[in-house]
């Protein structure tokens, strides 16, 4: 099948050659695909329903949907017991681990008559045994930035709601990875399964939570649970692939040798693969407490308490500072739980047999005391039991009359730059999505996937385009298409440069990961309300909020590709005289531009992941309907808009990667798959 | 005791029935090769296979290795060899044809069956070492132990007389990324041989180690094999290794054993040009036994002095060129004189070609 | 085998904690706690943990759920939320009367405050538009609150869509010069707001009562029509004969609103919130002084509670 297809693509393309000199093809291309946009436009009055989707052809999809969630909540049977009563069983469950955490960390256990009281830990506790264990599994460096973490989130007031957090966080974290870990598996030994979790990952990962919301809770009620399933359905999709890349890459000769062994298929997977693809898979650990620890701020608008809810009450009067510090708390916890991580994963392979240099009393039974005694104290010692609330400080105030300042001082400059955009690039770029025909944006992404790789993506991706148009949310999906595209567009105009920098700058590099992980991990409500106040409700927010996150990967895989791009041919550009800009030009940047591809790629995931913040400035997108279905509680409405999110990342996705197979496989000299 | 010796040595042994033995096997990928197959009674050339579009890893290939020998598979990358000692151990299943071991057909065998024969009869060693990074050196020679459920006791003493027997005594708590490749090696042939297997598989155990760790290797390996007397089916790319270390070789093109016999058999009589490519710049001295080049001794001649007939051309060569005249050579345990040899004839065996 | 048990274990006690709720009262008190949903604008901190605090002098077990205010219902009516403190009529009163209607949920009356939803300025804009608060001075003054993108016509910044209100049909109705923009979200809101009074910029918004902004910021409402019933249902009436809607909005109650099952499972709690009254000065008091002097809402409560020991011990059964 596939030798013959070549076959066929490789007479056209020289047929082309021989007729047409090299640049006219492409420029021919380019010129039929683009027309297939406009295509219906030409024929007038007559094809109006193929440029404007009718309302009458509109599939009510969105009912069916709710419909089929009422019955399931409320008719489906499935004999002993019926579907509610399953998934309410795996809520109670659920909460079971949630509120042994809680009770451990913030709020302690009471029995019976209530006289018999076991404390939750001591923040004093916590304190020294987080410093201790990293002492012992990683370097005093580490240690000291724990130790100054933790009591940042005690000095600033924040002790109770990084505990509540940290409890739905660890709860999270273990089902997210074991359960992804587990599905991993079962793709690694089922390719058919893996085929069909591909686009449900897909899905999973892109859809915005809010527009699942409705029917979590339908399904599995009200309080902390929800929040734990809307974390866990977005946190486990990466450590789902990641299991299957690292098991595909324990090297074959290993996996042989436990053959060899006569390791039968469970002894092979548990004493093997998953050992040897151990450094990897804590890659995935790292993602799934960096996925949740993202979702804080949404998770406790459905219930989960802590610094997420701190941001939000705090941003909700308009405490910025507050809401600043609540929302560095964040970002120090997610940075403290990666570098454990990844202090354990090197710890993993570290040489046992060489005694560490560690004081000596740091022995386990020393880390358990420095946890419990503190505990056990604070039930007669106050300062044990809480940070003195005398002691606590509070920045908020100096934050806030800087804002104050900003706002005053740089509001008229701002918004003549505001204004220049909005008019002279995303109003032009907004009104021409809107006048696009939708029948010629379903054959020109479809067109454009048949070159690109062939039928099977041409008509896949042409089918959800054609989605948007059959659910009735065309216009709301062309204005995210608009938003999102100028977004990822002004992330590579900044990001690009910045990666530059990057890579050549050692002392910048420095400066610049840092910058990013914390663009990543602060929640983005913390800025977005201080943009607003700047920039007004509207696009132009919108597109802040959206830059600010997307520019991260932009930024990464720029440097990324660039550093990557083997030594030897730089060395053999040199050798050949390029200047520095030659070498940059003619052959670093090419060599690393599928790289660079996926960081568009990754770049436009992050914008549609923006969405649902962005419809809290006042887009009116798709994250706007899937806000608005909410807001009515209606769950076929949410989880169609949502869907169409996910549609348009899955088209972006497939057409970006198809190109940029196609790339590297020219640059590797290989004809076909 | 030198390394040498003890090859031409073991070269002198009769070697016992067949431990393993496969006939007609075939491995194809891609295509739909069953049907190839069966349409062409196994007559095939590569332009077919490739027409068809398979690719032909292992062609209609026969051996046999007999106890307490060690067969030498030789070729260059590409050639199969890798996918026949593959297939011979079941890793990857063959296309087609038989495979006997102890005269069990191993093809016919259960999923149980065939993992009670690895964990208890055969051993294997990989090219990359293939050593697992989260265990020390104990416990990866114990890994194998420890899959049959042996106690941890047990398999601890067990797995730590074979660390002291490729000598990496002292080292049974390191992790493998702290060993050098050698000794990750030692480790690796450890681990193969904790249960005492019958059968050896060696899958260019030495390829991936620097030349002067790769002779050393090749010497333990030489002073293990003269302790254990396994039976052996070593696999490498590299001619001079397959001298020292084969007893009889098998050279691999395209899939297909295009010769297979003794080293000095390959060296005096290569069966096509691909082989004599790679007798071409082979210390023939050092592979030639006296027994191949000696002369018809005339009647009249009575040396003075001998060789022995089971010499290499390198060890006979101090006697021979010291000697004026012709010298006599003599058979193992035997006073007869068998021929002579002088040093015109050494001159011509050695630089004609 | 071990993780079915588990799920069994976990689905049986879910039956029984469903069947359970047809227990006695009084087992049930003080054991199961009552679930009572808190939203996320401040003034419900205080309402629902008054409402948390005297249910619990009475003796019960509370639980506040964080839930969305729209999107509460389907959890109200099964059972996984027993009360909602705070039904704005003005926002969800036809979400909380379908409500009703299917049985599931019952209306515990008023809890004394109105809720007032309607456009605001800044007082420094009278100056520069003389003519306000009267709505009929908008038109003239529609230039002052435009902006680039919506210039000429006047910027209109209301709450998010969905919830409901009719304003496009009102500016259409009273032939207003003016764009509406809606801001995502009420921080996004209040924060144009703020921004727009530190540089003494005109602003037009939607604001509510009781709420902290009012309360902050120096500013008046403006002055549309007075609400009838004949406003919205006859487009004859008002100032434009073909439209209705051409008049204020309604002011509405504020309802409590509890679970049908709550008055069988905890009667008293039943009782004690349908008698629970407050009124719109003493929660404006109370949110500013959580909102303004930022101070903690728990103790803002506890300083009620100890103040109001009569009013309360009376809805007391």
């Amino acid at each position: 099948m596939s030798l013959t297809q070549s076959t066929n693509k490789a007479e056209s393309n020289t047929f082309y050659r021989a007729n047409l000199p090299l640049g006219t093809k492409k420029i021919l291309l380019s010129v039929i695909l683009i027309s297939l946009l406009f295509v219906p436009g030409w024929f007038g009055a007559a094809t109006s329903n193929l440029v404007e989707y009718p309302a009458t052809w509109i599939v009510p999809l969105n009912e069916w949907t709710s419909n089929g969630i009422y019955w399931l909540v409320n008719d489906f049977d499935l004999g002993l017991f019926t579907f509610k009563e399953f998934t309410r069983g795996i809520s109670w469950l659920l909460t079971r681990p949630f509120i042994l955490a809680e009770g451990i960390l913030v709020s302690g256990f009471s029995f019976g008559s209530e006289n018999v009281v076991v404390p939750p830990l001591s923040w004093m506790g916590v304190l020294l045994f987080c410093v201790l264990l990293a002492l012992r599994i990683g370097t005093p460096g580490l240690a000291l930035g724990v130790g100054l973490s933790l009591l940042y989130m005690a000095v600033f007031g924040l002790w109770e709601s990084a505990m509540t957090t940290l409890a739905s966080v660890s709860v999270a974290v273990p089902l997210g990875v074991f359960g992804g870990l587990a599905i991993g598996v079962l793709a690694h030994r089922n390719g058919v399964f893996a085929k069909i979790l591909n686009p449900i990952l897909d899905i999973m990962q892109t859809m915005p939570i809010f527009a699942y919301l409705v029917p979590v809770l339908f399904f599995f009620g009200f309080g902390p649970v929800a929040a734990l399933t809307a974390t866990i359905v977005y946190a486990l999709p990466p450590m789902v692939r990641i299991t299957r890349i690292a098991l595909e890459q324990v090297p074959k000769e290993i996996s042989e040798a436990g053959t060899m062994a006569g390791c039968t298929e469970a002894q092979m997977l548990r004493k093997v693969l998953l050992p040897s693809a151990l450094p990897s898979l804590l890659v995935g650990v790292n993602q799934v407490i960096m996925l949740s620890l993202t979702v804080v701020i949404i998770a406790s608008m459905i219930g989960a308490g802590g610094l997420g809810y701190d941001v939000l009450t705090a941003l909700r009067r308009l405490s910025i500072g507050q809401g600043l510090e609540a929302g560095l708390a964040i970002t120090l916890m997610a940075i403290v739980m990666d570098r454990f991580s990844q202090a354990a994963a090197q710890k993993s392979q570290v040489k046992r047999h060489e005694n560490p240099r560690l004081p000596i009393w740091v022995t386990g039974w020393a880390i358990l005391a420095a946890l419990l005694l503190p505990t056990i104290l604070s039930n007669w010692i106050a300062i044990f039991a809480a940070y003195p609330e005398e002691l606590i400080l509070s920045t908020a105030r100096f934050w806030d009359d800087a804002v104050t300042w900003i706002n005053i001082n740089l509001y008229d400059t701002l918004s003549t730059i505001k204004y220049g955009f909005l008019i002279n690039v995303m109003l032009p770029v907004k009104q021409f999505m809107h006048s696009l025909p939708w029948s010629g944006v379903v054959l020109f992404v479809g067109a454009l996937g048949f070159i690109l790789s062939g039928w099977r993506l041409g008509l896949t991706v042409a089918a959800l385009v054609f989605f948007l148009a059959m659910t009735g949310n065309w216009e709301k999906s062309m204005t995210t298409v608009y938003l999102v595209s100028v977004g990822v567009v002004l992330s590579f105009v900044l990001g690009f440069p910045v990666g530059l920098v990057a890579v050549y700058s050692e002392r910048a590099r420095g400066a610049i990961l840092v910058a990013i992980d914390t663009l990543q991990t602060l929640p983005s409500f913390v800025y977005l309300i201080p943009v607003v106040m700047l920039f007004e409700n509207g696009d132009f927010a919108a597109l802040i909020a959206i830059v600010a996150y997307a520019i991260v990967p932009s930024i990464r895989y720029t440097e990324f590709g660039i550093r990557s791009v083997s030594k030897d041919l730089v060395e053999a550009s040199d050798m050949m005289g390029c200047t520095r800009w030659q070498a940059f030009l003619k052959v670093k940047l090419p060599l690393a531009f599928p790289e660079i591809m996926l960081g568009v790629n990754q770049t436009i995931m992050m914008a549609l992941s923006m969405l649902i913040i962005t419809a809290l400035v006042g887009t009116r997108d798709l994250g706007q309907e899937v806000l608005n279905a909410l807001q009515k509680a209606d769950p076929g409405r949410g989880l169609v808009a949502g869907l169409c999110v996910a549609f348009i990342a899955i088209i972006a996705d497939r057409l970006i990667k198809a190109s940029a197979d196609r790339m590297r496989r020219r640059m590797s000299g290989q004809k076909s798959e | 005791m030198s390394p040498m010796a003890s090859v031409t040595t073991k070269r002198g042994l009769e070697f016992g029935a067949p431990v393993l033995s496969c006939q007609n096997l075939w491995k194809l990928y891609g295509g739909s090769p069953e049907t190839l197959l069966r349409q062409s009674n196994g007559k095939l050339d590569p332009e077919i296979i490739r027409a068809a579009g398979c690719i032909g890893a292992v062609r209609d290939v026969s051996l046999e290795v007999n106890k307490g020998e060690i067969l030498v598979v030789m070729g260059l990358s590409g050639s199969g060899k890798s996918t026949l000692v593959r297939c011979l151990s079941l890793l990857v299943r063959p296309t087609i044809g038989e495979i006997f071991f102890e005269g069990q057909d191993l093809l016919a065998m259960s999923r149980r069956e065939l993992q009670d024969v690895r964990r208890h009869k055969m051993g294997m060693v990989f090219q990359h070492f293939a050593l697992l990074p989260h265990r020390t050196v104990i416990d990866n020679v114990a890994f194998p132990l420890e899959i049959q459920g042996i106690s941890k006791q047990e398999r601890t003493e067990r797995a730590a007389q074979m660390v002291e027997l490729v000598g990496l005594a002292g080292r049974e708590e390191y992790f493998p990324a702290e060993l050098s490749g050698g000794q990750q090696q030692r480790v690796g042939i450890a681990r193969s041989l904790t249960v005492g297997p019958d059968l050896w598989f060696l899958d260019e155990p030495f390829s991936a180690l620097d030349p002067l760790i790769r002779r050393e290797m090749q010497d333990e390996f030489l002073r293990l094999q003269s302790l254990l007397n396994k039976t052996i089916i070593f696999i490498t790319h590299d001619f001079d290794e397959a001298i020292r270390i084969g007893d009889r070789i098998a050279i691999m093109n395209e899939g297909e054993v295009v010769q297979i016999g003794k080293a000095e058999d390959i060296l005096t009589s290569p069966a096509n040009d691909y082989v004599v490519e790679f007798t071409q710049g082979i210390s023939r001295e050092r592979v030639l036994t006296v027994q191949k080049v000696l002369m018809p001794a005339p009647a009249s001649f009575h040396p003075t002095q001998f060789v022995m007939e089971t010499d290499t051309l390198d060890v006979a060569a101090n006697t021979v060129l010291s000697s004026d005249g012709p010298v006599g050579v003599k058979g193992a345990g035997d006073d007869r004189v068998l021929g002579i040899i002088d040093n015109k004839k050494l001159a011509k065996v050695l630089y004609e070609n | 085998m071990k993780i079915g048990r588990h799920l069994f274990v976990g689905m049986a006690a879910a039956v029984v904690s469903l069947a359970g709720t047809n227990v006695p009262a009084e087992q049930q008190k003080s054991k199961e706690p009552i679930k009572i949903a808190r939203h996320d604008w401040s003034g419900n901190l205080v309402t629902t943990g008054i409402a948390k605090a005297i249910l619990e002098e009475a003796g019960y077990n509370v639980e506040l759920l964080q839930a969305e205010y729209m999107g509460m219902w389907p959890g109200l009516e099964s059972g996984d939320i027993h009360l909602a403190v705070e039904i704005w009529s003005t926002s969800a009163g036809e979400l909380m009367e379908a409500s009703v209607a299917t049985g599931q949920t019952e209306n515990l009356g008023e809890i004394g405050l109105t809720g007032l939803d309607r456009w605001w300025y800044p007082k420094y804009v009278q100056e520069s538009c003389p003519g306000l608060p009267d709505w009929q001075a908008l038109n003239d003054c529609a230039e002052l609150f435009s902006t680039p993108l919506t210039a000429p016509k006047g910027r209109l910044l209301l709450f998010p869509a969905a919830w409901g209100g009719f304003d496009d049909e009102r500016v259409e109705a009273l032939k207003l010069n003016y764009e509406i923009v809606r801001a995502g979200s009420e921080a996004a809101l209040y924060a144009e707001v703020q921004s727009a009074i530190r540089r003494d910029a005109p602003i037009l918004a939607w604001f509510y009562e009781p709420h902290w902004a009012p309360q902050r910021f120096d500013g008046d409402w403006i002055d549309l029509p007075p609400y009838s019933d004949a406003c919205y249902d006859d487009p004859s009436w008002g100032s434009n004969p073909d439209m209705a809607y051409d008049c204020a909005k309604p002011s509405g109650p504020i309802w409590k609103v509890a679970w049908s099952g709550l008055k069988q499972s905890w009667p008293d709690a039943h009782t004690i919130i349908s008698e629970m009254e407050l009124n719109n000065a003493e929660i404006g008091d109370m949110i500013g002084a959580v909102d303004l002097d930022g101070r903690d809402a728990d103790d803002v409560v506890a300083e009620w509670i100890a103040a109001n020991e009569d009013r309360w011990r009376a809805w007391l059964p």
